[in-house]
């Protein structure tokens, strides 16, 4: 079965929780498509903490309660900090569409009710499948304004202080690029940068779209999974998102008893997300890497 | 302490998981390669920076290379020093050790390497016997030989199964005592020589395939003489081998005599019941001991009180040979009030693997007399609600009732030949 889940952070470091998300997802199927990452300007009181948001798509043979279930299951394990047993919660998964499935239970829907009205879930799950691209089009202007593309080495650099302001600018800088038709801008202040891409202006279901994110959306993604326990190294050259790999790639080690385990590519392809840390200690089946199959 | 569990990808989402401070997935669904890998467990310690190893009670507990290679990558493990567990963990071996130590074993054979070797043996025991794995447990390897006709094929049988269930083929021999109790004495080791043993437990109560259901301690209708002489052989035998951390002695026992059948290198799942009446957290005692402490008492300053009551709930159909029923669990409630203890890793919504043992609780029930642990369990058991998979609830409700069990005159045979024939199991 194919199901669309839903992953939203607003707290602390977002990219890692929502990149711990995929993983975890990874785990209960096979990826077909992620999204990029979105920064949600605050809804209703522009003091609460931004958004990330992202869509991912998994090939499951998990019925939907279980799959809820799993998805429960990882929300309440990353709701908590190594050291602190009752931390806040750091993440949200929606079960957004199972198939065809339509449901209506107490606390199963599906669609998920947010699917028809939320620019936060229509943009970057019509990023991944044209089908919604009407959907997300007929949003009002201001909605899609506040969904704003961001690179992932950007989000952990977004202060959360200046929320309001940086929401503010993103928000400008979309009108901006709603008007104006260019591709993207990129706003940087220090170490503080945003890139804002026109999603709304690329057509989902056109596979030729300009800038990486719709190719992202409609290729097929492979999971390279750690076979064993141990440290992560990158490879050297380090692989980095969007780099072009072969078949065959050395991407990286796993350290443990003393023994290097090789990473390898497995097939030719697009790095669409290095998802371990250089040097951070991975259980067996963590995703490593994600890569859209060919170019 | 802080701890890091490890877990295998069918048990994601297992309460232990959950619970610990940290937990790393080892492998996937399948035991050989998730619980069984050794190198993942380590790679998880090392890097994790995990002081001590907890082997728990199932897979690597009594495996003495997993205690050497955890003592060569600087981690302690919890129990009894690897050339200990060696020696006791090899049945025929074991048995060899305690006769050394004046214990009385039951009549048996070494190692058979062959099916003539088997014969030999068999005709110098005497029908009716008993063909038993060295590396077994759980009833996995063992037949039932009752005449020299039936020999070849249990041979067969038994050592195919052992091979499978275990990687070791080896077999032996050993009289087959008729409606014998099961009793077993715990037993605690310090690294200072200091060896106490907390009482005894009846583990009779045994499903057709010998597995244990229903324990308790004390032992019920057993004179003063015959259980002194238990806790005797028990500390005999743990001396002679330097025991140290928690063990376990079983013995056959036929009326007053009584013959050392085999060592539990291991806490064993049925522990509680010796933690309820002697007020100590035995698991609490391993690591104490495994930190290098003094046991700090001797065996004048432990003193039971009351009478306390094992039952196993396992996902399993009674009905069909205790066949293990892998599930969803959609309704859950334990009981609780005076005197109950529940040991579960299950909450509802919990999926059970097929991969492993199907237990998914342990009912515990304290009284200061036998007999209001009995009332106490039983109104726990009928307070116990599992839905969405078979269970063994019904048949231990079955098994308190029964005239044997409430009389304490029961042996192995009091599943096989009275509550499994005596009509249906009940559907409850």
């Amino acid at each position: 079965m194919l199901a669309y889940i839903g992953i939203g952070s607003n707290l602390g470091d977002r990219a890692a929780y929502a990149e711990r998300a995929l993983h975890e997802i990874a785990a209960l199927g096979s990826i077909t498509r992620v999204s990029s990452f979105y920064r949600t300007a605050p809804w209703g009181n522009p003091d609460q903490p931004w958004y990330l948001n992202a869509v991912v798509a998994i090939e499951t043979a998990l019925p939907a309660r279980t799959l809820l279930d799993r998805l429960r299951a990882i929300e309440s394990r990353m709701g908590r900090v190594r050291d602190e047993h009752w931390a806040p919660r750091t993440i949200d998964l929606d079960l957004l569409l199972y198939d065809d499935l339509e449901l209506n239970e107490p606390n199963l829907r599906v669609p998920h009710p947010y699917l028809r009205e939320r620019a936060f879930v229509l943009v970057p799950l019509a990023e991944i499948d044209g089908r919604f691209a009407t959907l997300r089009d007929a949003l009002a202007e201001s909605e899609l304004a506040g969904v704003v593309r961001i690179e992932r080495e950007n989000v952990a650099a977004m202060p959360e202080q200046q929320i309001s302001s940086v929401a503010e600018r993103i928000g400008a800088l979309a009108r901006f690029l709603a008007e104006s038709g260019a591709a993207r801008v990129r706003i940087e202040r220090g170490d503080d940068a945003v890139e804002v891409a026109a999603g709304r202006r690329r057509a989902s279901s056109d596979a030729s779209g300009g800038d990486g994110a719709t190719e992202i959306g409609s290729a097929r993604v492979d999971t390279i999974k750690a076979d064993l326990v141990g440290i992560f190294r990158l490879g050297r050259p380090a692989p980095v998102d969007g780099e072009i790999v072969d078949g065959d790639r050395e991407l990286g080690y796993i350290e443990a008893l003393g023994i290097r385990t090789p990473v390898h590519s497995t097939s030719a392809g697009r790095i669409v997300s290095v998802a371990a840390t250089d040097g951070a200690a991975v259980e067996y089946g963590q995703a490593l890497f994600l890569i859209s199959r060919g170019r | 302490m802080a701890t890091v569990a490890i877990f295998s990808e069918a048990d994601r989402d297992s309460m232990h998981v959950r619970q610990a401070d940290e937990a790393f997935c080892v492998g996937p669904g399948p035991a050989a390669r998730s619980y069984l890998n050794i190198p993942n467990i380590i790679s998880t310690a090392l890097i994790t920076n995990c002081d001590a190893i907890h082997p728990g009670y199932g897979f690597l507990a009594e495996n003495a290379r997993f205690a050497e290679i955890c003592a060569d990558h600087g981690l302690t493990f919890i129990g009894p020093k690897p050339s200990v567990i060696a020696l006791m963990g090899d049945k025929a071996t074991a048995k060899r050790v305690v006769r050394e130590a004046g214990v009385a074993t039951t009549p048996g054979s070494g190692i058979l390497d062959s099916i003539e070797e088997a014969q030999h043996a068999a005709g110098s025991i005497g029908y009716p016997l008993l063909l038993k794995a060295t590396a077994g447990g759980g009833g996995r390897g063992m037949r039932v030989v009752n005449a020299e006709n039936e020999l070849a094929r249990a041979y067969a049988g038994a050592t195919a199964e052992a091979e499978a269930s275990f990687k070791d083929g080896r077999v032996y021999l050993e009289r087959l005592i008729r409606e014998p109790r099961h009793i077993e004495v715990q037993v605690l080791g310090d690294e200072f020589g200091n060896i106490v043993h907390l009482g005894e437990r009846d583990c009779s109560v045994q499903k057709p395939a010998h597995q244990k259901i229903v324990e308790e301690t004390p032992a019920p209708n057993l004179s003063l003489r015959a259980r002194d002489a238990l806790h005797d052989m028990a500390l005999q035998a743990s001396r002679y081998v330097g025991y140290t951390n928690a063990g376990t002695l079983e013995f056959l026992v036929s009326g007053d005599e009584a013959y050392f059948m085999e060592m539990n290198t291991r806490i064993q799942v049925e522990h509680p019941v010796t933690e309820m009446v002697f007020n100590i957290d035995l698991v609490k005692e391993q690591i104490r001991i495994a930190a290098g402490e003094p046991l700090g008492y001797t065996q004048s300053d432990l003193m039971s009180r009351g009478h306390a009551i094992e039952c196993r709930i396992n996902a399993e159909d009674p009905r069909n040979n205790f066949a293990p029923a892998a599930g969803t669990v959609s309704k859950l409630v334990f009981p609780g009030g005076p005197g109950i203890r529940v040991d579960t890793h299950l909450y509802a919504g919990a999926t059970i693997p097929p991969y492993y043992d199907s237990m998914i609780a342990k009912v515990v029930a304290f009284g200061d007399t036998r007999d209001v642990a009995i009332a106490r369990m039983e109104r726990a058991l009928r307070e116990t609600l599992v839905e969405g998979v078979n269970t063994t609830i019904a048949i231990c409700l079955e098994i308190l009732a029964s005239s044997a069990f409430r009389s304490g005159r029961y042996d192995v045979e009091l599943i096989p030949a009275r509550i499994l024939t005596n009509g249906e199991v009940s559907a409850r």
